[in-house]
This record gives C-alpha cells, structure tokens and sequence, in this order.
C-alpha cells in the first residue's frame, strides 16, 4: 500500500515542482532565476528547498548553481544571495561527439576555451584587438571575429564600449574557470 | 597635452587593462603630480590635479588586486598560460575546455492555455485585405466645388475673419461695458484647453487690429485686456500681432482655480 504523506511533505513536494519550473524552463530573456524570485515563490525556506532539490538532481548528473553579481564575494549576504541568479546546470561534463550535436564546432569551443583562458590570465579584463590576435595565431581572420561576436551574444564573453572584453553571466555560471586554467598549465608541463 | 593630462591617460589605461598595473612606476608618477602643484592657477587646472590623484589612486586599488588573485589558487603565472595555450593543438585545447564545461539547462515550453489562447488572438484577427484596405489610395475623377461646400467641408469659414475678430470684440464690450477691463485668464478660459487657445488667438488679433489693448504687469504678473469703445480706431495703420503663449499647466492652474 502506497504511503500516505503528511501536509507537511505535500507542501514540500509541491514547493520543489515549483522550483523546478523556475529553474528549468526560461520565463524571461536569460534562463535562470533570481534570488529574489525564487523566495517570493517558495518562501522564506527556499535556500533549503533548493539544496534539496540539488540532492535530488544527483543521480541525473544536473545540479544547481549560482552566481553573484560580484564574482569576487566569497562570503554573500542574505541581499546578495538574492540578487544572485540560480541555474540548472550538468554536473558531469560533455565528450567531444556530444558537443558537435549540440551545435559545436571544434574551432568554436577551441576559441572559446583560449579567449576565456586569456581573459583569466589577464585578471578579467582584456582588449578586443588582444584576444583577436591570440585567436588569429590558429583561426582564420574572418572566423575570428564571427566567434567573438557569437561568444559575446552568447554571453559568454561580455564587451564594453571600448572594446575590452570580460567573462559574463554564461562562463561564470557553465565554465570550471580554476579547473579550465589547471589542465591548461598542466598540459605545458606535460609536454616539457 | 599637460603632464597632468599624460598621467591620468596612463592611469586610465590600467583601468581598462591595456598595460599591467605594476608597470608605472608610483613614485615617478607621484613626483609628476608634487612639481606640477606649486605651478597650479586655475580651476581647471586643479581639477586635473584632483583627478590625476584620483586616477592614481585607482591604480594602487588594482596593484592591491592583483596580489590578492596572486594569492588565490585561480592565480596562474599569465606568460606561462599563454605559452602552454600556444603550445596546444586545438584538440587539447577543445579537449580542456569540454573537461570544464558544464552547459546549462535552458527549456521553453508552451502550454495548452497559451495555444488556446493564441488560437483565439488569431480567430479575433483581421486579415490582411481587409485590414489594408481602408488606406489604399483610389483614383478620383477631379471635379469643382461650390462656395458652400467649401464653406460646409470647411475650408473656408463661413464669415470672414475680420468678421470674427469683430464680433469676439463686441463680446467683450458686452461683457465688460464699454472702455471696460477683464482680467486676461477670465476672457480667454474655456472648459477645454483647445477653445482657450482659439480664444487666446482672436485676442491677439483683437489687440493687434486695435480693437482691445493689452497691459501685461511682468512684476505683478497682471494681465488685462481693455475693451477700445472705438473699433478700428486708426483704419489707415498696419495690422500687427502680438505673440502670447497659452501654457498647458497654467490652463490646468486656472481651471483649479
């Protein structure tokens, strides 16, 4: 016989279906959710719901994630938390054939992990005309400068009006920066 | 360009991450600012000085930043992660990239209610002949009109204008009497703010033609219109006119009062 659930664990349940639709579905231009939002649909427990939520997305290899308006906090407040936005993200990583069906060229993803490596190494900010010439050493020209552009609508890469470019909300939210940046060094060393 | 001006255009270049901060050199920099001091005289001129220091404090904040990320364990040396960039083939760079790389879930959907919804929006929207249809342009055969269709389209009034700043003036005459004053904003105000303004337009030909005077009281702020006993009282002189402005907001000021 099936077991009955209390109110309590029907309300809980009902708050984490919630959660799921906010999470996993767009309901603005960007995908996400922020803070604020999250704890006007769930509640003042919505921290905890979202844990709980994080632990249930385990065994499918999805996670949620969040990433502040500043990335240099490493402690936030209650305020900053929900100004925070949240996402679902993959908490595995993908292979290169599944990549290519997403829509990826390997060029595309190269460039990308160089412009985004180089950003870091130039603690976050860096002209457009750098990365090109980075970029140009390997791709063509023309291709070059299409990838910035797609990487910058993507927002992957964020630029200002004078041309310098930086990590935006999409590399901060899918991007492993500190794991990228190791397995890059590490193959230097490699193959000294 | 000033030496004040070179040093702020430097410092403005750390902020924008084209030279590294620790490439300027503090305190040759600072020694710029102290000999230009003494030499300051005018407002600009210490102003450049306040910004120079302002700029240069910027700098320090980045040098400050840069040791903390040095510290962290995100700090890899930048030379040597170019070089090991340079030094991969695409492959092992995409190869990285993939092993750090966690996309995001992004689902659009749309619900049953949203289809019935549009279904609906469309059954209640007019095609596009129709639509259309009002402003295409026919060919019409030209063909005159008669003084009283003019007069009954309306373009032409039915009397001349001269007629009509003649009877707005013997509005006014019985209004006041004769010689009387009326306050400006008393003649002119109608319930609607399009009829003051036509009002406030015949009072200026009124005014103009010599049929009313006008005495504006900048400092009291009074303003009065005089009823002339004689109409047209020099026939021979030239007709001027007498610019007015009818402010919205005042309309509303005097309909609330």
């Amino acid at each position: 016989m099936a077991k009955r659930l209390t109110k309590t664990e029907q309300v809980y349940q009902r708050k984490l279906k919630d959660a799921v639709h906010l999470l996993f579905f767009t309901h603005h231009r960007l995908p996400g959710v922020r803070g604020w939002e999250l704890r006007k649909e769930l509640g003042a427990d919505w921290q905890n719901i979202i844990e709980v939520l994080d632990k249930q997305l385990q065994p499918l290899d999805l996670k949620v994630t969040r990433v502040l308006e500043e990335p240099d906090i490493v402690e936030p407040t209650n305020a900053q938390l929900q100004e925070a936005r949240y996402y679902i993200i993959m908490r595995g990583t993908v292979d290169q054939k599944t990549a290519k069906t997403i829509g990826w060229r390997i060029d595309d993803i190269a460039g990308l992990a160089v412009s985004v490596a180089y950003i870091i190494s130039k603690q976050g900010k860096v002209p457009r005309q750098d990365v090109e010439r980075i970029l140009e050493e390997k791709l063509p020209g023309w291709r070059v400068k299409l990838n910035i552009d797609r990487y910058v609508r993507q927002g992957y890469l964020g630029e200002d009006d004078s041309g310098i470019l930086y990590l935006d909300w999409r590399a901060r939210a899918e991007i492993d920066t500190k794991k990228l940046v190791d397995l890059v060094v590490s193959f230097g060393k490699k193959a000294a | 360009m000033s030496e004040l001006e070179s040093v702020i255009n430097l410092c403005l270049m750390v902020q924008s991450g084209k030279i590294e901060p620790f490439d300027i050199d503090f305190d040759y920099v600072m020694s710029v600012i102290k000999k230009n001091y003494p030499n300051l005289k005018n407002v600009q001129e210490f102003c450049l000085d306040a910004q120079a220091l302002k700029e240069l404090s910027n700098v320090l904040e980045r040098q400050n930043q840069w040791i903390e990320h040095q510290s962290t364990t995100l700090y890899k040396d930048p030379f040597m992660l170019s070089q090991s960039l340079m030094g991969m083939d695409i492959g092992a760079i995409a190869n990285a990239f993939l092993r750090s790389w966690h996309p995001l879930m992004e689902m659009e959907q749309i619900s049953t209610k949203t289809l019935a919804g549009s279904l609906s929006y469309w059954g209640g929207l007019i095609p596009f002949d129709e639509r259309w249809q009002d402003c295409l342009v026919e060919e019409r055969e030209t063909e005159y009109a008669s003084m009283d269709e003019a007069i009954e389209l309306g373009f032409i009034p039915g009397e001349g204008f001269t007629e009509v700043v003649e009877n707005f003036w013997k509005e006014l005459g019985e209004r006041v009497g004769p010689g009387g004053i009326i306050e400006y904003w008393e003649w002119i105000g109608e319930e609607t703010y399009e009829a003051t303004v036509y009002r406030a337009y015949l009072t200026v030909f009124m005014v103009g033609y010599g049929y009313a005077n006008a005495h504006w009281d900048r400092l009291m702020e009074e303003n009065k219109i005089i009823h002339n006993v004689e109409p047209r009282p020099d026939p021979g002189q030239q007709k001027v006119s007498i610019p007015t402005m009818v402010d919205y907001e005042e309309w509303k000021q005097w309909q609330n009062d």
